[in-house]
């Protein structure tokens, strides 16, 4: 979480407009989800890695580390969509036959399974490459520009920092517990791990009080006002992100036909 | 010189049922240096929020300028104006993702212009020796430089009384001695300053005023000179002798300076103090 806001802040394409950064990532994304077959998101895969590492300088053991977070569910995911259990012994069907029931697959499961892949995959391409080259704080401006309600976007925007003082609160606790030899057994790390949740709840709750003191103490009115930066449109940027997305529409449009 | 804050017999107890005011009494004279002293758990944050309206005396009246402070919502959002405080814990301050936008929150809630905020924002900023860090995500920075963007963001809403609840707490010496300069400065442009400190010697050199607060009540007040000489008090409060006086009194008493010197308000005043050898 740390690290990926790190890049965000620290990415190349940092400078670019976070306005068509969005664009770009929910356009493609939507593609990906509305494309026909598995070809057009396998293709999004590479074409947003390849943006994330090759312009944005996200380093690939990094990108690759934080893929592995959605595909070991995904794994697990797609042998349920993939795999059959029938009665009716298909000869399309390959698998192992145990009194009457078959376990296997069908050439048109195993199609479902690799589209659904693909398609989840694409996705998070999209996704990631938001993440990893827009710091939240400007999708957040980006939100509260385009008139999403401002209740929803402060509650984003606490949300997004409530995260790293939780985290921090966590490792804090943490830390102290170990070095009291608070983990060096079974019993004692459930002990622990016990009071480290029942604690970083209370302190959570004194922490919002305290936020909310301290917020109506700068005039605090039921919304929370700051400066948004202008950042300039990048023409080259917003030119080729259109040239992709509409390169990618029209392989979908002619694939479906 | 008028008060523009005062506590008036205010008593406050705690839903836990901890009395933390027991009955204060002290005025907060406009333009002057404040400083509030006393031990841990002596009261003087709970006091400081009283003065900001966000506790309410169970007992007792605030006074701002000379009007008792009713309680209604347009009433305090004036007092918020005019009073702003820096909270001991800047965790408890900051809550957006960047410095700019976090210094820029306290300005625009005072309905400024974009144009204002900005350049109010800026000096705040620069007061504070900030600038650098302005599009920082704010939990990236350390505990001084949190201290600094709390000390920002209350600096940019320009209120006439700034309350700081121990700024120098945990600060390197470097530190320290930038933010004293600083509320130097900002006490020039005439604004009130109030704060609470542990450190005698800053408390000693630096305030026009002292308050001395002991178990939610006030069992001392002077000008720093009257107050640090009274070792009873002290000796009740907790509080040690700062070493400007430790040095001037064992230089009195073993002869190296008359008795009829003046009291030395900080270091430079003692070494003028201090004769050359050939004398
Ligand atoms: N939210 C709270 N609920 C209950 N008791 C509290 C609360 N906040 C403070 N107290 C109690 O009120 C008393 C005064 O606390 P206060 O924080 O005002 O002291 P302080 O002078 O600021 O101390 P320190 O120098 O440690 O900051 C203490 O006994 C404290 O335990
Ligand atoms: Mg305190």
């Amino acid at each position: 979480m740390f690290t990926i806001d790190q890049y965000a802040y620290t990415n190349r394409l940092r400078v670019i407009h976070p306005g068509e950064k969005m664009a770009f990532a929910l356009i493609t994304l939507l593609i990906a989800l509305i494309a026909p077959n598995l070809v057009i998101p396998a293709i999004i895969i590479f074409l947003m890695a390849g943006i994330t590492i090759g312009v944005a300088r996200i380093p690939v053991r990094f990108y690759l580390k934080l893929f592995l977070v959605p595909f070991s569910f995904l794994i697990a995911g797609i042998a349920m969509i993939a795999l059959i259990i029938t009665t009716q012994s298909l000869a399309v069907t390959k698998g192992i036959t145990f009194l009457g029931w078959t376990i296997g697959v069908t050439p048109a499961s195993i199609q479902l399974a690799g589209k659904i892949f693909c398609k989840s995959l694409g996705a998070v391409s999209c996704l990631y490459f938001l993440s990893l080259t827009t710091p939240m704080t400007e999708i957040i401006s980006v939100l509260r520009k385009l008139h999403v309600p401002a209740l929803l976007v402060d509650l984003i925007s606490l949300n997004y920092r409530f995260i790293f003082v939780l985290l921090s609160t966590v490792d804090d606790i943490y830390t102290a517990q170990a070095s009291r030899l608070g983990y060096v057994s079974l019993r004692t790390s459930y002990y622990s791990l016990g009071h480290l949740a029942v604690n970083l709840f209370i302190k959570t709750y004194k922490r919002s009080r305290e936020l909310f003191v301290a917020l109506t103490s700068r005039g605090y009115n039921e919304e929370l006002k700051f400066l948004e930066v202008n950042y300039p449109f990048s023409w080259l940027f917003l030119f080729l992100a259109a040239g992709l997305d509409l390169a990618l529409i029209s392989l979908t449009i002619i694939s479906w036909r | 010189m008028a008060a523009i804050l005062e506590a008036k017999a205010v008593k406050f107890t705690y839903p836990d049922g901890t009395q933390a005011l027991k009955g204060v009494t002290l005025d907060i004279p406009e333009g002057k240096k404040i400083a509030v002293l006393g031990s841990n758990g002596a009261g003087k944050s709970t006091l400081f929020l009283h003065f900001n309206g966000i506790l309410r005396p169970q007992e007792g009246d605030i006074y701002f300028a000379g009007t008792k402070l009713s309680y209604n919502h347009n009433a305090l959002k004036k007092l918020r104006q005019h009073v702003g405080i820096v909270f001991q814990d800047p965790d408890s301050m900051l809550f957006s993702a960047s410095v700019l936008q976090e210094i820029s929150f306290g300005p625009l809630n005072l309905g400024l212009d974009r144009g204002q905020v900005l350049s109010r924002v800026q000096k705040a900023m620069e007061a504070t020796g900030i600038t650098n860090l302005k599009d920082k995500p704010t939990h990236f920075l350390s505990y001084g430089q949190k201290k600094r963007v709390a000390i920002a963001s209350v600096l940019a809403m320009e209120p006439e009384v700034i309350i700081f609840d121990e700024p120098t707490a945990y600060l390197d010496p470097k530190s320290i001695k930038e933010i004293i300069a600083l509320l130097e400065t900002i006490n020039q442009q005439d604004k009130t300053i109030v704060l609470s400190t542990h450190d005698v010697d800053i408390a000693y050199s630096w305030a026009d005023y002292t308050y001395v607060l002991a178990q939610g009540q006030v069992i001392g007040k002077g000008k720093p000179e009257e107050v640090f000489q009274n070792a009873s008090l002290l000796e009740t409060a907790d509080l040690t002798r700062p070493w400007i006086l430790d040095v001037y009194e064992g230089l009195k008493k073993k002869g190296w300076l008359p008795v009829t010197a003046p009291v030395p308000k900080n270091k430079a005043e003692l070494l003028e103090l201090i004769p050359c050898k050939s004398n």
